[in-house]
């Protein structure tokens, strides 16, 4: 932990993509217990943000400090090698749009897989520790099935189940049900609702505005790369300050 | 009306048989090696830098697109004159049929591999894999499985193409045939009764195929 308490410290990151400048100096410092939920246009570079928190995407200028893992971006700074991000991204679980879960292992293996092949734990142990972690996101009879015979939901769901099995310190979601047809959001909404309310350390990409609402500590506007707005959700969702973020959010209105 | 006479051939079963162990036995060492070549390549053509790759872009490029016969003949003239080594013919032929197949794997191989979805690729860095690591457990099982048609076909497609060892007098199934042609005059029965022996090795291997496609894509 920093000094300041903080779990998560992400200081000024910047990102281009060739000339197009994605992130122009975000910070975002999450304490632990907290939710904090990114809104915000598509192209707004929330997304890659949350990618820099675990470096699937690498700033090239800024800092991140995540538990004992501090990384300082820039030139002349030497890349930080595989070993070591494989360490810092043991302790940071992430959950993406598309599951991405392993179609050639069951579900079981899908969340032993980690504990076993990164943390060196015993197969009897994980599976175990497994099979605790489905009955938790209400798929206990699952074990054995393959992913693709589980629908959009249940697979979101193992996909949290196979982070969660890592025991991180930090939770990323990015986009967690938009990939999902609409009747299968609830029961993902519902297990992420429930880590919140076990003080799990969260950070969400997400196009639902009530839910954030509903379980955030705080609720971050991303605009054009920069952090536009953060505060809490009364402050941000129903007090916003700026124009455009008024614009974005009353475009969700008309649409829900 | 031809009449058939493939009891013509009962003098000649030592040496077809023995044709066939020839044509096996290239079949098996040259897809092994060619195996290795590949699955090297193919591998360092996804990951390596461009100085890496582009040799071997060569390399895959010019095996595949000359005749094989050229390069068994090349390999058993021309090499050894250039780097002054000895070329039994059998040599000869292990190297040019490696490279050959190997060429063709590599290909395969680097087109299953990249053919899994790079989400697979930062679900492994996700809960803390390292490259290898996924690359073994994560990307080349699934690539393996989107590989199996093509690898065998290349396979069939060798031992197929050890009948052209025979051009430098390697005692193949083919190259016992036109020796057998020469002294008994009886070339369609030969011939048949080679072809029907390829088949004979050649159709279980499909059947076989067809059942690990089966049973790798159980869970599709």
């Amino acid at each position: 932990m920093n000094a300041n308490g903080a779990t998560l410290v992400a200081s000024n990151i910047h990102k281009a993509f060739g000339d197009h400048e994605v992130l122009k100096g975000v910070s975002l410092s999450v304490a632990r217990g907290e939710v904090v939920t990114l809104i915000g246009a598509s192209g707004s570079g929330k997304s890659t943000f949350l990618r820099c928190l675990n470096l699937l995407e690498m700033p090239q200028q800024g800092e991140l400090a995540i538990g004992t893992h501090k990384f300082t971006f820039g030139k002349g700074m030497r890349a930080a090698n595989d070993a070591k991000l494989a360490l810092l991204r043991r302790s940071v679980g992430m959950v993406f749009q598309h599951f991405n879960l392993f179609p050639h292992m069951s579900v079981l293996s899908n969340i032993t897989e980690g504990p076993v092949q990164v943390k060196g734990m015993a197969q009897s142990e994980a599976n175990e520790l497994g099979r605790d972690l489905l009955a938790k996101v209400g798929l206990a009879d699952k074990a054995d099935t393959y992913p693709s015979r589980l629908s959009g939901g249940q697979k979101q769901r193992v996909a949290i189940a196979r982070a969660l099995a890592m025991k991180p310190d930090v939770m990323l979601f990015d986009e967690p049900t938009s990939a999902l047809d609409p009747e299968l959001v609830g029961e993902v909404l519902s297990v992420i609702r429930g880590l919140a309310a076990e003080g799990m350390t969260m950070v969400l990409v997400t196009h639902e505005m009530a839910f954030a609402a509903d379980v955030s500590t705080r609720v971050g506007f991303m605009n054009a790369g920069v952090m536009a707005e953060i505060g809490t959700p009364e402050e941000t969702i129903r007090q916003p300050r700026s124009e455009r973020l008024k614009a974005f959010l009353s475009r969700f209105h008309e649409a829900s | 009306m031809y009449v058939w006479e493939f009891a013509a051939l009962k003098p000649y079963w030592g040496l077809i048989w023995q044709g066939l162990l020839v044509t096996v036995f290239y079949t098996v060492t040259t897809v092994v090696a060619g195996l290795v070549i590949g699955l090297t390549v193919g591998i360092l053509r996804t990951t390596a830098p461009r100085w890496v790759t582009m040799p071997l872009r060569l390399y895959i490029e010019v095996f595949r697109c000359t005749p094989l016969l050229v390069q068994l003949v090349w390999v058993y003239y021309a090499l050894p004159v250039l780097i002054g080594v000895d070329m039994t013919p059998a040599m000869a032929c292990f190297i040019a049929l490696s490279l050959y197949a190997g060429s063709f794997y590599a290909e395969i191989f680097r087109g299953g591999i990249e053919a899994v979805d790079v989400g697979q690729w930062e679900a492994g860095r996700a809960i803390g894999m390292r490259r290898g690591k996924i690359f073994r457990r994560i990307v080349l099982p699934q690539a393996t499985q989107v590989m199996i048609p093509s690898f065998i076909n290349q396979t069939i497609m060798q031992l197929k193409n050890t009948s052209l060892v025979s051009v430098v007098a390697v005692g193949d199934l083919l190259y016992q045939g036109s020796v057998i042609t020469a002294s008994s005059y009886r070339p369609l029965e030969v011939y048949t009764t080679i072809a029907v022996l390829y088949f004979v090795v050649l159709f279980p291997l499909t059947l076989i195929a067809d059942q690990v496609e089966l049973r790798m894509g159980a869970h599709r």
